[in-house]
């Protein structure tokens, strides 16, 4: 017994110290990039500097004049902010009747809706360009806008599905007897007893909107462009300008990275399609 | 109002809005995949506005299925997102089940392990691609660079010397070349997702029968057949949807093969259709129909599983 007790001591703490490894390796490159950022672009590619420098914070502070970083992040925020307040204000109603007035379709068009997500992008990539430049909405707000709300619109309904399904019927049941309208009941009792699922929601469309890469990139040139079309358009500085485009890329992702972790669960029930419990 | 048209019409801005955002666009890529339609042509301005006159029939289809490119963009998707699969799974199984039971710290390994999941793909693909795996600058140029500085000292050196004057001098890899790109794109994506599926395993994991598993370790089962035998199993169906969901996923990977290949070459659907769509609309439209039949074969399956658990 003694001996299981010791090995088995000695196991945890190997799986400890295997456990830390891992993470570390894989947070690494993340960690690499926020340490470059701190380097002047000549020191980021010399080895003597590799991770003993004096750090600057000059990337940062002339990240303005070097990318116009404040201009992409507003437009990243503004399309992302105003994506998932439409796609909540769509998905919501629409949750909300599904929940708690299934019909026999509404599984149906539940998958009908999940399936269009699976559509891949790039084959109504013509299209798309076509409709946007032919109706004037090219490189607008608002084109950014809608693609952003349409993409997640599926996620965000199916999350809020499994979310109000969870509620029980009784309670907006007696709602309506006390004879509260439809838009009180979504108001006064839905939304107070789902806000966390809400906000949980909100939090993940928001993310997936500000990484999103294909469409931000292909219909935006300049006015409504997203900090993906600005690191895209950055790819390859060719070791001239490692730190301070790490500063941008850290400046890009560190918020949403934060955001992040703070919905790790909403993020497998939101990707999985509730598949996964 | 009656009972049934109140939930209908709260249903209909979402289920109105996702018609158009499918079947617009998408009519008009079948339509365009049946006509000669290109952006430049002297010769035959008469196909450079979409017209029914410009019939094709199954023409640009054939154009595709023909074009070298295809076929190289086909094995390249497949690699990129079969390889991507492959590691995914494994890597994902095995660090859920190490970091599944609790240890010291486990809440900040978990986080330092999901970040990676959200780094916006350009930003992902600029740092392998320039920070880490260039061959000169990057973290692996200097790395190698060292290992032969190193190397070379210790020929010189009395005794062993011959012993490291039998090794090569080491070259580092470009992954900026045609086929290796496509290496480094595995490199970062795996990277990206591994993430996502130790989140969906670990969450699958603790709804594991730990009775069962208590009775295996009185049975003197080992920690290879537990796993085996008990965990292998449990993790059947999720391993199932992060393969197809993944699947979907990087059968659209467009922008990390853009920043790390553009114009060397290497290709997937998604890029082969934005080469395509430079011009040759109808060959665009029909390259789109083929990456919609591709993804739609994934997506059945996972549709089906995904149904059975909808109404629970």
């Amino acid at each position: 017994m003694a001996i299981v007790a010791q090995s088995s001591k000695y196991g945890q703490f190997s799986r400890t110290l295997l456990a830390w490894i891992v993470g570390l390796l894989f947070f690494f490159p993340i960690f690499w990039l926020v340490l470059t950022s701190f380097k002047t672009d000549a020191d980021a590619v010399k080895p003597e500097f590799l991770f003993f420098f004096t750090p600057t914070l000059e990337n940062y502070t002339n990240m303005t004049d070097n990318y116009d970083y404040w201009r992409f992040a507003t437009n990243s925020v503004i399309t992302s902010v105003f994506a998932t307040i439409f796609a909540l204000a769509v998905g919501i109603p629409c949750a909300y009747s599904m929940a708690f007035n299934p019909t026999r379709a509404t599984k149906d068009v539940l998958m009908w809706m999940l399936s269009t997500k699976m559509l891949p992008a790039a084959a109504v990539l013509y299209p798309m360009t076509f409709l946007t430049k032919s109706l004037g909405l090219f490189d607008t707000h608002f084109m950014v806008i809608l693609v952003l709300c349409l993409i997640n619109l599926p996620i965000v309904i199916w999350m809020l599905f499994t979310y109000f399904k969870e509620i029980p019927k009784e309670i907006i049941e007696a709602g309506q007897m006390d004879g509260v309208n439809t838009w009180g009941e979504i108001k006064e009792i839905l939304i107070p007893l789902a806000w966390g699922g809400i906000a949980s929601t909100a939090l993940l469309c928001f993310i997936f909107c500000w990484n999103e890469a294909y469409w931000t990139v292909r219909l935006t040139t300049t006015d409504a462009a997203t900090l993906s079309k600005l690191i895209e358009g950055n790819r390859a500085p060719e070791g001239l300008f490692f730190g301070r485009l790490s500063a941008v890329s850290a400046a890009a992702v560190g918020p949403i990275i934060v955001l992040g972790w703070f919905c790790q669960k909403q993020l497998v029930q939101g990707l999985s399609f509730g598949a996964v419990k | 109002m009656s009972n049934r048209t109140l939930p209908r019409l709260l249903q209909s801005p979402a289920v109105v809005l996702l018609l158009i955002w499918m079947l617009v666009p998408l009519s008009m890529t079948l339509y365009f995949s049946f006509i000669r339609y290109v952006l430049n042509n002297l010769r035959k301005p008469e196909w450079m506005t979409p017209a029914l006159s410009n019939w094709r029939g199954f023409g640009n289809y054939e154009f595709v299925l023909k074009s070298k490119d295809f076929i190289f963009a086909i094995q390249n998707s497949l690699l990129i997102v079969c390889s991507i699969l492959f590691l995914t799974v494994i890597l994902g199984v095995l660090i859920a089940v190490l970091i599944n039971k609790s240890f010291p710290g486990q809440g900040i390994v978990r986080v330092l392990l999901i970040s990676p999941f959200f780094v916006m793909p350009a930003v992902n693909a600029v740092l392998w691609i320039n920070m880490i795996l260039d061959p000169v600058l990057g973290l692996q140029g200097i790395a190698v660079g060292s290992i032969n500085d190193l190397v070379d000292g210790l020929r010189a050196a009395p005794g062993v010397g011959w012993f490291f004057s039998l090794w090569p001098e080491l070259t580092p890899i470009s992954f900026r070349a045609t086929q290796t790109s496509a290496y480094a794109v595995i490199i970062m994506v795996t990277w990206q997702w591994t993430p996502f599926a130790i989140l969906i395993f670990m969450t699958s994991l603790q709804s594991e029968d730990q009775q069962q598993k208590e009775a295996a370790i009185l049975d003197g089962a080992s920690t290879w057949s537990q796993f085996r035998f008990l965990t292998l199993p449990h993790l059947g169906r999720p391993i199932a949807i992060v393969v197809m969901i993944q699947a979907i996923f990087h059968l659209s990977l467009y922008a990390e093969i853009e920043i790390v290949s553009r114009g060397n070459g290497n290709k997937n659907l998604p890029y082969l259709i934005g080469e395509f769509a430079n011009n040759n609309i109808g060959a665009a439209s029909a390259t789109g129909i083929f990456a919609v039949i591709l993804a739609n074969i994934v997506a059945i399956f996972l549709l089906r599983i995904v149904g059975k658990t909808l109404m629970e």
